[in-house]
């Protein structure tokens, strides 16, 4: 060894998460124009263009009027039952957008993982970068859609922003544990939609737990799922549906539980991602 | 030895790579949730068994070897991309890998993944936009450069790649196989790319199969065969050595 080797540091070392997070910080650029640019790409060639992310949720929102506004009436317990299904559905869509494009984000960037260097946490973020951004439209078209039936706004909905930004910590935790997962089993891809069918009737989309369900125990069951504590505190806001301290108490744990153990699980064997 | 007495970039010592083939997936999983050691489950390949090599300053190194023998594995492990089962890789800076290509995105324009490889290199939007003129004149697709990326042919996606990546020049540049792309202008630009890193104390490792671009850019080449160095040393040495070892006795 000769003095000269002093200058060289060793480039296998895994950096520290304080280190990690602050090129992650550093390199945040990636993980909000990169989603950009590929929704920008996502509807190119079709006829209606960029439009499409308009009326996507526009018909999301326009299939559940359809059958629960128009043909069917199913409001047992709901004073608004139009207004209580649209922000469930658009609010669950988001996640399930969130967690299913997350499981495929590290296998679709294989390339670029084996030929960069960079925080691989960025693609998990630009996943839910991405998803979040393409939500906007159907979020507004849900508000418009909460007044068109009767609402009027009120001091409540000054809460929503916090329970979206619950929503997006809860979200991001989520993408980071499934990306992970998802890179080393790829069944997990098989089985995720029918979590999500499973959480769909677990969340209360389209029906009132309150109504519905009468066994306490089950209904404390309901506050331990975060998406209806999501939806439910959300409603609250925008419906004026009741929401327990149950259901907020849960939403706070899950926005700060699941990031922390997201990117726990996230960051081990990180290194062995696309090896 | 060999004539070359820089001051060492990047030192490899007696590194070992290994991968891990999962037999049942389920392990993997477990060793994702588990803190203890559990079953071994996997088959082990030996990618990389005790390779040594130095770099030095103002260095061109031709890597050559049959398909499998490591050359790609040697390049990641040098980037940090793959963790050591043993030994160490120590450098004055990390090696940049050459190849943006799997973040591209063939539906967008020329422009906008300028935008997008070099994000993922690193840049920032404002430096990227501060080097575009310099990017699309370096890859000569000024009047193709807003058309969607899928309509250029291979060679101008190839010079497009060549400008994203070396946009900034690295102190040292690891290059797999990129150079047989593209037409005599484009070689001639990544060749002066090449100099340009040299110029600056650089160094540059080159995979390659064409024997040709080794002679005309090395000052050394290392021959890897089946995991392990078979030789280090002046190119026209090394390579007769290689081709008569390759072909048919």
């Amino acid at each position: 060894m000769s003095d000269r080797d002093q200058r060289l540091y060793d480039l296998t070392q895994p950096p520290s998460s304080v280190a990690y997070l602050r090129e992650a910080w550093r390199r945040r650029e990636f993980a909000i124009l990169v989603p950009a640019q590929d929704l920008r790409a996502q509807n190119m060639g079709t006829a209606l263009g960029q439009l499409w992310h308009l009326v996507n949720p526009a018909l999301l929102v326009g299939v559940y009027f359809l059958i629960f506004g128009v043909v069917i009436d199913t409001s047992r317990g709901v004073e608004n039952f139009l207004g209580f299904l649209i922000v469930g559905v658009v609010l669950f869509h988001l996640t399930q957008r969130v967690v299913l494009d997350a499981a495929v984000c590290i296998s679709r960037n294989l390339g670029l993982i084996r030929s960069v260097q960079f925080p691989r946490i960025l693609l998990p973020a630009a996943t839910l970068n991405g998803q979040t951004a393409a939500f906007v439209p159907a979020l507004v078209l849900a508000m418009a859609a909460v007044v068109a039936t009767g609402e009027r706004p009120s001091a409540r909905w000054l809460v929503l922003p916090a329970v979206l930004a619950a929503q997006f910590m809860f979200n991001f935790g989520a993408a980071l544990l499934v990306a992970r997962i998802g890179a080393s089993v790829p069944d997990l891809r098989q089985l995720l939609p029918h979590m999500f069918r499973l959480l769909f009737y677990a969340s209360g989309v389209i029906f009132s737990v309150e109504a519905f369900v009468t066994s306490p125990a089950w209904r404390r069951a309901f506050a331990l799922n975060p998406l209806y504590d999501v939806i439910t505190c959300a409603r609250w806001c925008l419906v004026g549906e009741p929401a327990g301290m149950s259901v907020v108490v849960g939403l706070l744990a899950w926005c700060v539980a699941m990031p922390v153990f997201g990117f726990a699980v996230f960051r081990r064997s990180e290194q062995r991602l696309g090896g | 030895m060999t004539a070359v007495e820089g001051a060492v970039t990047v030192r490899v010592s007696d590194a070992h790579v290994y991968y891990r083939v999962y037999e049942d997936p389920m392990a993997g999983l477990k060793q994702l949730f588990s803190h203890g050691r559990t079953r071994r489950r996997y088959r082990t390949i030996r990618a990389l068994r005790g390779v040594s090599l130095e770099l030095h300053e103002s260095e061109t190194l031709g890597l050559i070897g049959a398909n499998g023998s490591g050359k790609t594995t040697l390049l990641s492990a040098m980037t940090g991309l793959l963790p050591l089962e043993s030994g160490s890789i120590r450098g004055r800076s990390r090696p940049s890998l050459l190849g943006v290509s799997s973040a591209l995105r063939p539906a967008l324009s020329g422009r906008r993944n300028i935008l997008i490889g070099g994000l993922a290199l690193g840049f920032t939007r404002a430096e990227i936009e501060s080097r575009a003129d310099e990017i699309i004149d370096f890859s000569g697709l000024r009047d193709a450069i807003d058309r969607p990326m899928r309509t250029y042919s291979s060679g101008m996606r190839a010079r497009l790649h060549f400008a994203i990546a070396t946009a900034r020049i690295p102190d040292i540049l690891l290059i797999d196989e990129a150079l047989s792309v593209g037409d005599e202008e484009f070689r001639r630009r990544s060749a002066q790319r090449i100099r340009e890193i040299r110029a600056a104390a650089g160094s540059v490792v080159l995979v390659t199969h064409i024997m040709s671009e080794i002679e005309r850019h090395c000052d050394r080449v290392a021959w890897l065969d089946d995991g392990v160095l078979r030789a280090v040393g002046e190119p026209s040495e090394v390579v007769a050595d290689y081709l008569a070892s390759a072909s048919p006795r």
